[in-house]
């Protein structure tokens, strides 16, 4: 994941309401002494920076178990589930240490997170070692699924994923022949352009490459506004009829007003970076209108499922739900899939096992491991601003059929 | 050959970062020349302006949108409140961060370190209150492009940066030249001293010199904010560049600190046609050490007291 902390602003109230709620919950279900118990514990961070993301998915994890104790989602099961929270601060050298922890509880059969990457990496070599599943909802780094792991399994894309699919879906979908692709300079933007590049050329379509740094104006760089104007002259006389922006919101706003007045009239395309209201409020409705973003990350839809998710959520969180939150549901809802089949002969290794062949339609999407532990099939939706809103169009792979 | 592709995209594009700069310019060049201080703090008087003229229209306009005159006027009225923004704290920065030094006769350094303390204080302030997302100011004219200049599009935000500038760079080239208060200015310029001993307040003319650049200033933020929003960190670069821009012309030259400005912002636009945006600053500030090696005052290099 790479989200600025300025993304993550945290309501201080629901923090707080948050913590307090924890301790209640880790201790509950264990009277049931005839049953077995099993304990699904949750990684991530639950307090620092990015404390909003952790409680994001932590409320998600925990709400799963509450409903499957309760018959509601998997029927009547012949064990009880537990939860526990692990705190890892999202910080790879706090990871360990929470993953040790983890892995002494003789209870916990599989963990859903760790939520960060870099969190992930660290602690991945001492669960492989016990044969103890993690699946996580939002470590995107392409590499973790290269470290021959087993027991590694995330429900969300990596970071390798978005950038093709948005080359499929402008040569499949819009029919574009030459695109004019602009990174911002940093880590994420560089990695995720170059990605779509690299695909966009197999599929036939011209591509002209520049990087203009983040300004300061958006707190992204040291670039200045003033460079977009002379960026969008070389757009228009380039003849692209799309523009692949590579970075967050407020660059690629003040970019969008530069070409379009520029005299640019083809298509605009970024990333999950820009999808955010804001990109929509600065650079203008009348601007914005019509731009394609994208993101490994689905709105919930109207489905029934989705709602009742949604409340549930909002009941027990105090909070509506966020980004991953969804995703954290999925990946909990997927190991109690597997626990359901294994009934009261679970074991960490026959967990492990069991995930590498479930098939689980879940609320963002039907769960399916590669053997390396990435999600099967592309799961990035588009989504395009219409009227002002950004509204999700539906999975790439599906639209370009 | 990409010289001459987008040559006169490019050349508009260039006028329009230039009349900015200059505007701003001014304000590092005037301060400079009566008190051989750069008031690095200056970045905020212009991000003050941004903000004044965002809340003043939407206070006096709310979401009410505007056409014909209606829009010059709005334009006019979003000038005016950025040019009151800026006067008023470059007046304050002068109370508050360089006249208590001054009675003092503190060091140079110390004046130094108090601007850019002044600088932290206001920028942190006014991220902390208006949020760190930028703010839009609605602009009431076409963001598609308005005609075109052989073959070159031409957008109505460059045409409106154009009038307002070339109409505030002569009424400060006149004041300067032909007013008590320019003579002012420029006698104290030339010999502080001397001038007071002549009978110029020295205090009176220091503050509306401050008051001046802080006008001009922050008519640039509210310009310069009509496109890009105000925020925060708004000051930071066209500020430096601004800076640039005056040591380009001379610093200390008011005629200089315009040409500079339209200087730098050619410079950095022009080459744009050949290499790739990771470059401009490169080129930008390439051309700044050739220009100041064979010309170290800058090009037209001399003193406000003798200029104009």
């Amino acid at each position: 994941m790479h989200l600025t902390t300025k993304r993550l602003g945290v309501p201080f109230a629901a923090a707080v309401l948050g913590l307090a709620s924890f301790g209640g919950a880790a201790t509950a279900a264990t009277h049931h002494a005839a049953t077995k118990t099993y304990t699904i514990a949750y990684e991530g961070p639950l307090s620092g920076g990015n404390q909003q993301l952790g409680l994001n998915m932590a409320y998600s994890v925990q709400l799963a178990i509450q409903q499957a104790n309760a018959g509601k989602t998997f029927g009547k099961l012949p064990f009880k589930l537990a939860y526990k929270a692990a705190d890892d601060q999202g910080s790879a050298t706090q990871s360990p240490t929470t993953a040790q922890s983890l892995i002494g509880d003789k209870s916990v059969i599989a963990v859903v997170g760790p939520a960060f990457s870099g969190a992930t990496k660290a602690a991945e070599p001492l669960y492989h070692a016990a044969h103890l599943a993690t699946v996580s909802p939002s470590a995107t780094l392409p590499a973790l699924a290269d470290s021959g792991w087993n027991n590694f399994f995330r429900v969300v894309a990596d970071d390798d994923a978005q950038g093709p699919a948005d080359a499929l879906y402008a040569a499949k979908k819009l029919h574009v022949k030459s695109v004019f692709a602009v990174d911002d300079a940093s880590a994420y933007a560089v990695g995720l352009v170059d990605a779509f590049a690299k695909r966009a050329k197999q599929l036939g379509i011209k591509v002209t490459h520049q990087e203009a740094p983040g300004t300061t104006q958006c707190q992204a760089g040291n670039g200045n506004v003033q460079q977009y104007g002379a960026l969008a002259t070389d757009i228009v006389s380039s003849k692209a009829n799309a523009v692949f922006y590579g970075g967050y919101y407020c660059d690629f706003a003040l970019l969008a007003k530069a070409v379009r007045a520029a005299g640019f009239t083809g298509y605009l395309m970024s990333d999950d970076g820009s999808l955010d209201p804001h990109y929509v409020a600065q650079a203008g409705a009348a601007i914005a209108d019509g731009t394609y973003l994208s993101c490994a990350c689905t709105n919930l839809g109207n489905t029934p499922a989705a709602k009742a998710f949604s409340t549930g959520f909002r009941k027990l969180a105090g909070f509506p739900v966020g980004t991953y939150s969804a995703e954290a549901y999925d990946a909990t809802n997927t190991v109690i899939a597997v626990l359901k089949k294994l009934g009261a002969r679970a074991t960490r290794p026959a967990v492990v096992a069991g995930l590498h062949k479930v098939i689980y339609t879940g609320l963002t999407k039907v769960v399916h491991f590669q053997p390396d532990g990435n999600i099967a099939g592309s799961s990035v939706y588009e989504y395009q601003v219409k009227g002002g809103k950004i509204v999700e169009l539906g999975m790439v792979s599906k639209l370009v059929k | 050959m990409c010289f001459t592709q987008n040559f006169w995209s490019l050349l508009i594009s260039g006028l329009a970062d230039g009349f900015l700069y200059a505007l701003i310019a001014l304000g590092y060049t005037l301060v400079y020349g009566v008190l051989q201080l750069i008031n690095f703090a200056h970045s905020e008087v212009f991000m003050s302006g941004g903000f004044a003229g965002y809340f003043v229209l939407q206070a006096t306009l709310g979401s009410h949108t505007t056409s014909g005159w209606g829009s010059v006027g709005y334009v006019a009225l979003g000038i005016a409140a950025g040019a009151a923004g800026g006067g008023v704290v470059a007046f304050l920065l002068e109370r508050v961060a360089y006249r208590p030094l001054r009675r003092r006769k503190a060091p140079r350094l110390a004046f130094l370190i108090s601007a850019i303390g002044a600088s932290y204080f206001l920028y942190n302030i006014a991220g902390k209150e208006f949020g760190h997302n930028a703010l839009e100011i609605p602009a009431p004219f076409t963001n598609l492009p308005w005609f075109s200049i052989f073959g070159a599009p031409v957008q109505a935000y460059y045409v409106v940066i154009a009038i307002a500038a070339i109409s505030m760079l002569l009424l400060v080239d006149r004041v300067v030249s032909s007013t008590k208060l320019g003579k002012g200015i420029r006698a104290v310029a030339q010999d502080a001293e001397t001038a007071s001993l002549m009978g110029v307040n020295i205090n009176r003319i220091i503050s509306q010199t401050f008051v001046l650049g802080g006008l001009l200033g922050g008519a640039a933020g509210f310009l310069f904010g009509l496109n890009a929003g105000v925020v925060y960190t708004m000051g930071f670069t066209p500020a430096l560049k601004a800076f640039t821009a005056a040591v380009l012309g001379g610093i200390g030259n008011v005629r200089g600190a315009m040409l500079g400005g339209l200087v730098l912002g050619i410079a950095e636009n022009l080459p744009m046609g050949c290499v790739q945006t990771a470059w401009r600053d490169v080129i930008a500030y390439g051309i700044l050490a050739i220009v100041l090696l064979f010309r170290p005052t800058g090009i037209l290099g001399e003193r406000l007291g003798r200029a104009a």
